[in-house]
């Protein structure tokens, strides 16, 4: 122990005093002759093994806190050998680079890798002198800098320390140390190094150094791990699919396993969580190195629908974030579909709902779709129903107009199809609450003079639709020009007359003349769409496009209220996610799994209806709420998405000595160790706390014996 | 018989303390001060109770039982007469008290022995005025004085002398001072002991075989036919111990090498806590033995004492 004022110890001196006022204490004791001694002795018999410990406990306190106080004002420390890699302690730039990717947040002992990393930075940036300029980078992807600028401030630096955690993210090297090579470029001092703490995985290297091919600084690599083996088991990927075979709901999750090992691994357990709940468990061998699979037959309960959350986990090993990985899935709500059709015939191919209900069974499996006629429809058929689609159907009933209304602001989804058949003057009186606008007259592609009426096929004139606008949910999933729906051929359709502006009601799609083609409503709880030509070939071709079955079942979906995705997006850490921004909305929230809440603007007046999202650095499920312009909340299923691992980071290869870029020499042979300076102030000073507490409790304890 | 305890340091209306009793001129004084204070509007007869046989008419003084009176004989002669019986005339009391210099403690206010005293001093001049025989028997680890019972004219005085002339000295030995009373009197009669008890040991708690010299003395007296009460007094340090700073404690009497240094103040809950078992155990013992137990304190009105001791008694006989 050395100390930085030792003149002080003279202090120590006073530690003698508790033991003179003990002893001058004794001396002034006043003496009483007294009768009953008796009695005496026998209380002091009673409480004095008790006091004797007290006496001496107090002393021992008292002599303590004597003793501490002109120690702490010495200043006391100790000095400790460090292997820290130190090239030298002459003045120097030197940009520590952490190694804070997922693999470095494997146990290694009583602290993680990533701990461990911190601390021998911690001590290496004590040991160098004030003279030193710092920086402090991080080495996982995507990861900001810490300190930016060389700087002498070692406080600065040590204080930065302490607001690191190791990410999820994978390493990206590349990205660090040119980044690093930047900060030093601009130093003053001579001697440039990087300091790279790490664990030496393979992974993130693939991108080569990123230094420079000249005058790039001097790299010296620190390996926490100390090449000690590293026998891995990893969840590589989760896919789950729909599984009728399984029941309603029944889903299969089928996870890819990998072993990094020499000897493989037998039995190694595997078990489905669905929602944070054990339910299956299941044993697979795999071979040394090699990979294995493991299928899930589960069904998901729910009535009406519902998101899970459905994890696959492994037996745990010293790499926990590969031990298990997610997937998010949402379960379709159970779609009952009642098809009107409005214009009946004897060749099944020329029916209204020969395609619609083809669309419908291929696109949602799991959908019950029902087909009648306007005469055996009653208000009874809507019962348990949660679609209608109305197509060519020439008139709907009074009756059957007002339970379609009830149904529909309930929250039922309406398709309506128009057709020959359609008489527009009845719709437009019974229905005029649901229709989102007013059914017009019917067009010919050809029938307006003076307009542009594009191609012939079939000898007849055909328009097509006009660009898609893909920020609309209904139509998000289409690629980015609309193929196999803007090729879609329309020879005729129904105009809309106008209707007033109004935010309950919008366009999806329009033809190249500018008309509406299709158009929803939102009327109480559920939607109203209209398409303006039919279902079948007599007025258009879109049945037999590719565009039609996607077309059909997002509307379905849409319209039902159900999300787009069987499976929400799987994101590895570290990569961004585009969140889209609906209507009026103003502002985005994302939930991350550590419960922290992200806030995305959009920015007033912008044409950009999106936001991308870049941190996730966290495994787990991230869940998205929309606030609207007045401040209403509402969650955004369809956007939440889950984050796992990057597989590379299972991966325990290690970097072949040939690519390391270290090629400095760490410490001349035969040199003595570096030593840094531990002070011991503190620790004193809370001993010196603890022992005034016992004092203080000890003397009040007197008191009450 | 009867127990009790008079502890309280209250000041009661017409009673003085000990303090106040000490500043008057003499003994004899004192004595009938704590009496008159006592029985003011009391029956003082120190043996209650009633006997067939007549012996021969006494005159009247303050305390006698007016239904005594023989109204023939105040006819007869015009003054007042009360009736005395056999049983009355031949009860003797004996005043017990332990001199050894245990007893001479005191830090404030009186020592034990002049507390004792006072309560002796009270209680020969009551038996003086029934026209009883008082004896006294002062005693350490020997009986150092002895005053057979006697109703002739001067023995109450002799009584104050004896008792002012006592200084504490010696070590205790209530057991022997008890044995020799046994063996000089064969009478029954009424044996006060005074004595702060504190190097006695009462029976263990249980009884059993483990039984002290002094109680077996006094089971023995009760045996004999001997009405015996026991006045257990301590000074108020000797049932609290109020000291406040590290104090070296030593023994009192002759040979007692007892030492102890402490801070009282750590010592007090303790000690009070022995000190009241201590004074339990000797009330347990005399209740075993049938003799009454009274505890007081020296810091306690002598009257008040007095007062109760008289008022259990007589409580005692009507019931």
């Amino acid at each position: 122990m050395h100390f930085l004022a030792p003149s002080l110890l003279l202090g120590l001196l006073a530690a003698l005093l508790p033991w003179l006022v003990h002893l001058i204490g004794k001396r002034r004791a006043l003496p009483v002759r007294f009768a009953a001694m008796q009695l005496l002795l026998r209380a002091e018999r009673r409480i004095s093994a008790r006091r004797r410990l007290r006496e001496i406990l107090l002393l021992v306190a008292r002599t303590g806190v004597a003793a501490a106080l002109p120690l702490i004002f010495a200043r006391p420390f100790a000095e400790r050998s460090t292997d820290v890699p130190v090239a030298s302690l002459d003045p120097q730039s030197a940009v520590i680079v952490l190694d804070d990717s997922a693999s470095m947040s494997r146990s290694a002992g009583l602290a993680t890798l990533f701990e461990r990393a911190r601390d021998r930075a911690r001590t290496l940036v004590r040991l160098f002198p004030s003279d030193v300029d710092l920086a402090l980078l991080l080495a996982s992807a995507g990861s900001s800098p810490k300190i930016s600028e060389l700087s002498p401030e070692r406080a600065r630096v040590l204080e930065a320390f302490e607001n690191i955690i190791c990410s999820a993210r994978p390493a990206d090297f590349a990205s660090a140390l040119r980044n690093a090579s930047l900060i030093l470029s601009g130093s003053a001092h001579a001697k440039r190094r990087i300091y790279l703490f790490t664990d030496l995985q393979a992974a993130g290297w693939e991108a080569g150094t990123g230094l420079p091919a000249e005058g790039a600084p001097e790299v010296i690599i620190d390996d926490v791990s100390g090449a000690a083996p590293w026998e891995n088991r990893a969840v590589l990927d989760v896919g789950v699919v729909p599984a009728p075979e399984a029941g309603a709901g029944g889903i299969a999750v089928d996870a890819e396993l990998a072993d990094f090992s020499a000897a493989g691994t037998r039995s190694l357990g595997v078990a489905l969580k669905v929602d944070g709940v054990s339910v299956a468990k299941g044993f697979v061998d795999l071979p040394p190195g090699g990979r294995g699979h493991k299928r899930f037959l589960h069904r998901l309960t729910g009535e009406g629908g519902g998101a899970h959350e459905v994890e696959v986990e492994i037996d745990g090993d010293a790499f926990r974030l590969d031990d298990h990985r997610l997937a998010h899935v949402e379960l379709a709500r159970t779609m009952s579909v009642l098809i009107v059709n409005g214009d009946p015939r004897t060749a099944r191919n020329e029916d209204e709902p020969f395609f619609f209900a083809a669309a419908l069974r291929n696109g949602l499996p799991s959908a019950a779709v029902t087909i009648k006629l306007p005469d055996d429809v009653s208000p009874e058929s809507l019962d348990n129903t949660t679609l209608v689609a109305l197509l060519n159907l020439a008139q709907p009933s009074q009756a059957i107009a007002s339970a379609l209304a009830r149904f529909v602001s309930a929250g039922g989804g309406l398709f309506i199809s128009v057709g020959d058949r359609v008489d527009t003057t009845v719709w437009n009186e019974r229905m005029a609450k649901l229709l989102p606008q007013p059914l017009g007259l019917p067009r010919t592609a050809s029938a307006l003079p003076g307009q542009h009426a594009g191609e012939i096929v079939d000898d007849r004139p055909a328009e097509r639709l006009a660009p898609i606008d893909r920020s609309h949910p209904l139509l998000a999933s289409f690629p980015e020009h609309g193929e196999g729906l803007v090729s879609a051929r329309f020879f005729k359709y129904m105009l809309l007359d106008p209707a007033p502006e109004s935010p309950e009601r919008s366009v999806i799609l329009r033809y190249e003349s500018g008309a509406p083609a299709l158009v929803e409503k939102q009327v109480g709880k559920g939607r109203v769409m209209l398409l303006s030509t039919t279902v079948d070939r007599e007025w258009t071709d879109l049945p037999i496009r590719t565009g039609f079955l996607p077309l059909v079942r997002e509307a379905a979906r849409r319209l039902v209220g159900v999300s787009g995705d069987e499976e929400t997006a799987s994101l590895r850490a570290g990569e961004a996610r585009s969140l889209v921004f609906s209507g009026d909305e103003q502002r985005l929230e994302v939930s991350r799994p550590d419960g922290s809440v992200w806030v995305g603007r959009r920015e007033p007046a912008s044409a950009i209806r999106s936001v991308l999202y870049r941190e996730t650095d966290r495994l787990g499920t991230y869940h998205v709420r929309a606030v609207g312009p007045d401040g209403t909340v509402e969650a955004r299923p369809e956007q939440d998405f889950v984050v796992n691992l990057d597989t590379r980071e299972s991966n325990p290869a290690r970097l072949d000595p040939s690519q390391r870029p270290d090629r400095i020499a760490v410490a001349s042979p035969g040199a003595k160790p570096p030593k840094h300076r531990v002070e011991l102030w503190h620790s004193l000073a809370a001993v010196m706390i603890g022992l005034l507490l016992c004092e203080s409790a000890l003397t009040l304890r007197r008191r009450r014996i | 018989m009867s127990e009790g305890a008079t502890g309280s340091r209250e000041p009661q209306p017409g009673l003085l303390d000990p303090t106040d009793l000490a500043r008057l001129a003499s003994l004899e004084l004192r004595a009938r001060t704590i009496v008159e204070g006592a029985f003011s509007g009391m029956h003082r007869n120190l043996h209650p109770g009633t006997s067939v046989e007549f012996t021969e008419h006494r005159e009247y003084a303050p305390g006698d039982e007016i239904r005594r009176i023989d109204w023939k004989a105040v006819g007869r002669a015009d003054r007042y007469y009360v009736k005395r019986f056999e049983d009355e005339t031949e009860m003797h009391t004996f005043l017990v008290l332990d001199a050894s210099a245990s007893m001479g403690y005191r830090r404030r206010g009186v020592s034990k022995l002049d507390y004792a005293g006072y309560l002796a001093s009270a209680l020969a001049y009551l038996v003086g005025q029934q026209g009883d025989a008082a004896g006294l028997l002062l005693f350490d680890e020997k009986a150092r004085s002895f005053l057979p019972p006697s109703t002739r004219p001067g023995q109450i005085r002799e009584v104050f002398r004896l008792l002012e002339a006592a200084r504490p000295a010696g070590r205790t030995d209530a057991a022997l001072a008890l044995g020799h009373l046994g063996e000089l009197t064969d009478k029954r009669s009424l044996i006060i002991v005074m004595s702060d008890l504190l190097d006695s040991e009462p029976d263990e708690p249980g009884g059993g075989e483990a039984r002290g010299p002094l109680p077996e003395r006094l089971r023995q007296l009760r045996a004999r036919g001997h009405d015996v009460a026991l006045f257990h007094l301590l000074d108020p340090d000797e049932v609290e111990l109020p000291f406040d700073d590290l104090i070296f404690f030593e023994g009192v009497e002759p040979g007692d090498t007892r030492t102890l240094l402490a801070q009282a103040p750590d010592l007090a809950e303790a000690f009070k806590r022995e000190s009241e078992a201590f004074r339990d155990r000797w009330r347990a013992t005399c209740l075993e033995a049938s003799v009454e137990y009274r505890f007081a304190r020296t810091d306690a009105s002598p009257a008040a004492v007095l007062r109760a001791f008289l008022a259990d008694r007589q409580r005692a006989v009507r019931h």
